[in-house]
């Protein structure tokens, strides 16, 4: 399919209804960005020094928002494909490392006002025999319109369908105790060509009492050495992970033959502050793309 | 209609920087307001909007009615957070929406085929076209490995089908269509 500019004579109009569709897309998106709660910080860690804390929830919209908050379970876990999902639980979880029946929040049913704000506290109270190391949670947060109109019945007695969309952003909740270590170990990684990619798949194994939680760069290199591509991605392992990344040979015939250098860090995540963040080692791995 | 879908792909760019410039500031209000610093550089919040419901309008007894999730009436649900960061989708989904008062209520159904992603950030399900991300998926079991865009967007697009029987009763038929997101990398 071409492009307006690509049609002679119709470039002025092309471009005149492409500024009228961006237009258009910004009031929409105005429109209908402003309907969800925001909820920070985006992981929450509680300790054994420090067993109470707070996230802010906050309505962006002019309408009211009925919230509520509830715990889950659920940590990232890779399937045979190297691709990563969390499956929440939100009751019979007998995961020995799940904080869900011990933490608490206060206030957990909010009417968000437009435009305000909410402070909710969570308090952990754990039980005195917990061992050292890290317990995990999911702070979920629900939020829906303040009031939820059906559609009216129509004259002539008509069937009519309301379908609540409700949304929920879930939060990761650590708490912590004792002397905590974060080690990853790389147990095995490859890396081969597949069409216009390599591809990279690294098996790791949680090896410390913490979620290792840091970055992972990939950067694909040609026979000098020059790099054709890279990945960077957030990590969190929690016991072992699968990850596979697709680098693209980009570029006019890189010069075989590839190499793939891995690294594994807990510095660089911007997201968690430094004293929140539990540092570990650091993995480096040159990988050759046979 | 072919020349105005294909500018899809470059403005799919603009809109992106547009949903920035309008999610943006309010998430990093969002997080100094938690940080108490105007200063901290931090994850942007992840946000889940109910852009537009799945509306199949008025239902006849007894006649099935559909929606394709690249109608326009598809329901969408908008993902904004952190640029490609990895995120996981969970949606749950009813078996029969109902009456108000419970005494009667209606079968709505949605095929495996009835979802589709657009890791682009593009918001219109009418446009959406396999290579914006994952095609025909099943709602009830969302794609993992989902990233967001380069401009930290992304939609689900979601059809589905009501089947009222030949003596439905009149009147307005509701439910709840529930999306979980969570991030993947903390």
């Amino acid at each position: 399919m071409k492009s307006f500019s690509s049609f002679p004579g119709c470039a002025l109009h092309g471009r005149l209804r492409g500024v009228l569709f961006a237009l258009g897309l910004l009031l929409l998106l105005t429109m209908d960005l402003a309907a969800g709660v925001l909820v920070a910080p985006t992981v929450i860690i509680l300790s054994d020094k420090e067993r109470t804390g707070r996230m802010t929830i906050q309505n962006p919209t002019n309408k009211p928002r009925e919230v509520d908050i509830y715990f889950g379970f659920g940590l990232p876990e890779s399937d045979s494909l190297g691709d990563v999902r969390i499956t929440m639980q939100d009751s019979n979880v007998t995961d020995t490392r799940s904080a869900m029946a011990w933490i608490k929040a206060f206030p957990r049913k909010i009417l968000l006002p437009p435009n305000g704000s909410q402070v909710v506290r969570l308090v952990a109270t754990p039980p005195e025999s917990l061992q050292t190391g890290e317990y995990w949670a999911r702070i979920v947060v629900r939020s829906r319109e303040g009031t939820v109109a059906l559609s009216p019945t129509g004259e002539n007695n008509q069937i009519t369908t309301n379908l609540n969309m409700i949304m929920q952003t879930a939060i990761m909740l650590k708490y912590r105790t004792g002397e905590l270590t974060a080690k990853l170990e790389l147990v095995d990684a490859s890396a081969s060509v597949r069409d216009s990619l390599v591809e990279v798949i690294l098996n790791m194994a949680n090896r410390g009492n913490v979620s290792y939680v840091g970055v992972l760069s990939c950067r694909l290199l040609d026979a000098d050495k020059k790099e054709i591509s890279h990945k960077n991605v957030d990590l969190a392992v929690y016991r072992d992970m699968k990850r596979r990344f697709n680098l693209p040979l980009r570029g006019e015939k890189p010069k075989p033959p590839y190499q793939v250098e891995v690294l594994i860090t807990t510095e660089g995540r911007h997201d968690i502050a430094d004293e929140d963040m539990i540092f570990g080692n650091v993995i480096n791995r040159t990988l050759a793309v046979p | 209609m072919s020349k105005f879908f294909g500018t899809m792909p470059k403005l799919t760019s603009l809109a992106a920087a547009i949903l920035a410039l309008l999610v943006g500031p309010s998430m990093v209000m969002a997080q100094d307001v938690a940080n108490g610093s105007a200063t901290a550089t931090v994850l942007t919040a992840l946000s889940v909007t109910a852009t537009a419901p799945l509306a199949f309008g008025n239902v006849l007894q007894g006649v099935p009615k559909s929606i394709a999730k690249t109608d326009a009436a598809a329901g969408i649900f908008t993902i904004a957070g952190a640029a490609n960061a990895g995120v996981s989708m969970y949606m749950q989904l009813p078996d029969y929406i109902e009456l108000a008062d419970g005494s009667d209520r209606m079968v709505i159904a949605f095929g495996i085929t009835d979802a589709n992603v657009d890791t682009t950030g593009g918001g219109d399900p009418t446009a959406f076209v396999a290579g914006d991300g994952y095609a025909d998926q099943d709602p009830h079991n969302l794609p993992s490995g989902a990233n967001l865009s380069d401009a930290g967007a992304a939609n689900i697009f979601l059809g589905g089908r009501v089947v009222p029987t030949v003596d439905q009763t009149a009147g307005a038929y509701s439910g709840d269509i529930i999306l979980t997101v969570a991030y993947n990398g903390s």
